[in-house]
């Protein structure tokens, strides 16, 4: 037996749990997910159907596991796992399925194909058949988190720039984005570049904020590759930098996988319950308007706007009525996709696929229903939680034609805020944005 | 010793084997890990497993069933056959006792599951994908399932078919811990998971979330 095989049926045998053993017993193959995946819609194969692509591990499962598919496996479909096939299941797991649960979600037994396609992203990892690309970014990720001090002088130093555009934005001379404040209430963690700061960094002034900016980027690659030690290390740099300052809350910037991750799973990594609250800055400018701590106006955004729910934030991590209740107090004309919510399909670049310069055909492809979604709703602006539907949504606007604008949902308060130097600063960063996101 | 004797004593045994291979089955299962989820729940774990046991599983709760209403509530009724088969088969012995009338009932809600699941088959035969989907056990299961409760119509208004019934239970007792049919073990406890993790989550049920 080739020795990645040997790794990758080690890792499925290490990961079987309850959870996995029920997922990979309990299909009935009775294929009623097929059109709950927006690969299938796209592209009606029935290679694209959840129950199809779920069954490739389960015949690697019987063939190790089962007792009547080791007599007669053909009976069973059970095949033993080769170094071919696991290479064919790793493309199938990185790039044939983003982890959005909308099939578990549609399957009358509840079956829980992601954490299959996730298990076998693990085991293709583990036996070297994980993208390469994401495994570069969740390596540097983690040798960040091990000497910080050697790119923090010039983290500070554009820092120090973006301040001087949130007190031209704000009006404000004294505002400031505060780093590494020992005893701050809440620490915000953006991702990789500006605009996920100074948005965020303008609500927080305006509402008077006790908060600090992270040292590190929210997204974490080694989630997409189904590496739990290697996504633990890259989310205990922010943990342990939490602690370090005594933060009552981590708030995550609008990141799906990122909030997702560090919500929901990265409690289980840790083994122990965090001692500090995690929420998606959605929930977090949710509840200023709930309290009435921001001044909107929504002829500030007179477009018809529509959203798009990100998987990791809606129908994974329940992040669903508070984008809206902040949509209506900041738009005059917000339409609904249909289907949206916890039934909204995925916009076809989430778990990792963006990233992935090979997998770009097939995500514009597998893109088709959320563009045909977009189009229908007549809007002209899709608000997105979410980095990566932001990107998606933003190359399914130019490949279909589309001709809309792409933005956060942070961007579209400050908008609302009527703040005195937004046309100087917020606005021309998103024009530029959204036109490099259209290309 | 008469034929109707040896095949009870037949299909006892089967059902004693069947009963101890998913009873070793469980003990399997219950073997491995159940991971504990140790973050802060945003909505109501328990109503969320209640939900997916309850109006979770209701035709309108899914886009899925939604669309295929019909073959829904084709695989929902089949199911509930089989488990009318199965009840008439352990009740088999005193079931003489019941009128006529009622016994027909039965025969006809046995024949019903009996058909929905050869139209199951044939579904699964002619359909494109559906049948790039299934393997032999697939069919098999279906057949011998649709045969089990088809026997147990015959027999409920055909006494001297008690004998084939019998055969047939035990034929399909002893073949279901081995095939497909074993799902039947893994449902609740994959509906648990799903339960608990939309629960958790506040995604479902609807009532979690405000306004809705």
């Amino acid at each position: 037996m080739p020795q990645s095989v040997d790794t990758a049926l080690g890792i499925l045998n290490k990961q079987l749990n309850q959870p996995l053993a029920a997922a990979l017993e309990v299909c009935a193959r009775c294929g009623i997910c097929a059109e709950a995946c927006h690969y299938f819609v796209a592209d009606p194969q029935v290679e694209n159907a959840p129950a199809y692509k779920a069954e490739q591990l389960r015949k690697v499962y019987r063939a190790e596991h089962d007792l009547l598919s080791r007599v007669f496996p053909a009976w069973t479909g059970a095949e033993p796992l080769s170094d071919e096939k696991l290479a064919q299941l790793a493309e199938m797991a990185f790039n044939k399925c983003t982890l959005c649960y909308r099939c578990t979600a549609n399957c009358p037994m509840g079956v829980d194909t992601p954490l299959l396609m996730t298990t076998l992203r693990a085991m293709a990892t583990a036996s070297g058949y994980g993208p390469e690309i994401l495994e570069m970014l969740a390596d540097a990720a983690i040798e960040k988190g091990k000497d910080p001090e050697m790119y923090l002088e010039f983290f500070r130093d554009s820092i120090q720039d973006m301040e001087k555009e949130l007190q031209a934005l704000t009006g404000n001379p004294q505002a400031s984005i505060p780093l590494q404040k020992k005893g701050a209430r809440m620490l915000y963690v953006a991702l990789a570049g500006a605009h996920t700061i100074l948005p965020a960094a303008a609500i927080f002034e305006t509402v008077g904020e006790d908060w600090t900016l992270s040292i590190y980027e929210a997204a974490n690659y080694g989630v997409f590759l189904g590496d739990a030690s290697r996504a633990k290390e890259i989310a205990r740099r922010i943990v342990d930098e939490a602690k370090q300052l005594g933060v009552e809350e981590i708030v995550i910037s609008e990141c799906g996988h990122a909030y997702y991750a560090m919500r929901w799973v990265a409690p289980n990594w840790f083994g122990d319950e965090f001692n500090f609250k995690v929420r998606s800055i959605v929930e977090v400018i949710a509840e200023y308007v709930k309290e009435g701590r921001l001044e909107l106006d929504p002829s500030a955004n007179p477009e018809a706007i529509t959203y798009h729910d990100s998987c990791n934030l809606a129908r994974k991590g329940g992040v669903i009525e508070e984008p809206r209740r902040v949509l209506e107090a900041i738009t005059t004309d917000f339409r609904e996709l249909t289907p949206n919510r916890e039934e909204a399909y995925c916009c076809g670049g989430g778990s990792g696929l963006v990233a992935v310069p090979e997998a770009y055909e097939v995500r514009l492809a597998s893109g088709k229903p959320k563009a045909e979604q977009v189009r229908r709703s007549g809007a002209k602006v899709v608000v997105a939680a979410c980095e990566n539907c932001r990107l998606q949504i933003g190359d399914l606007s130019g490949h279909y034609g589309l001709d809309v604008g792409v933005v956060a949902l942070a961007d579209l308060v400050v908008k609302a805020m009527r703040l005195p130097g937004y046309q100087e600063t917020i606005e021309e960063r998103m024009k530029a944005e959204v036109s490099v996101v259209g290309n | 010793m008469t034929l109707i004797l040896f095949t009870q004593i037949f299909a006892a045994l089967a059902l004693v084997f069947t009963l101890a291979a998913f009873g070793w089955r469980l003990r399997l299962f219950n073997a491995l890990a159940r991971p504990v989820d140790r973050s802060t729940p945003k909505g109501n774990p328990r109503l969320g497993i209640l939900y997916a046991y309850t109006l979770g599983m209701a035709p309108w709760a899914k886009e899925s069933t939604r669309r295929h209403g019909i073959a829904y509530l084709r695989g929902v009724a089949f199911h509930l056959g089989i488990f009318l088969g199965l009840a008439i088969l352990i009740v088999s012995p005193w079931l003489y006792l019941l009128p006529v009338a009622w016994r027909t009932l039965l025969a006809l809600g046995a024949a019903l599951g009996a058909l929905l699941g050869l139209a199951g088959f044939i579904t699964r035969f002619a359909e494109h994908n559906l049948k790039a989907l299934s393997t032999p056990d697939d069919y098999t299961a279906v057949l011998v399932v649709s045969l089990f409760q088809a026997s147990a119509g015959l027999w409920l208004v055909f006494a001297p078919a008690l004998p084939l019934f019998y055969m047939v239970s035990a034929v399909m007792l002893v073949y279901a811990p081995f095939s497909k049919i074993r799902h039947c073990i893994y449902y609740a406890y994959s509906r648990l998971f799903f339960g608990k993790f939309v629960g958790s989550r506040a995604v479902l049920p609807h009532s979690q979330q405000g306004a809705r």
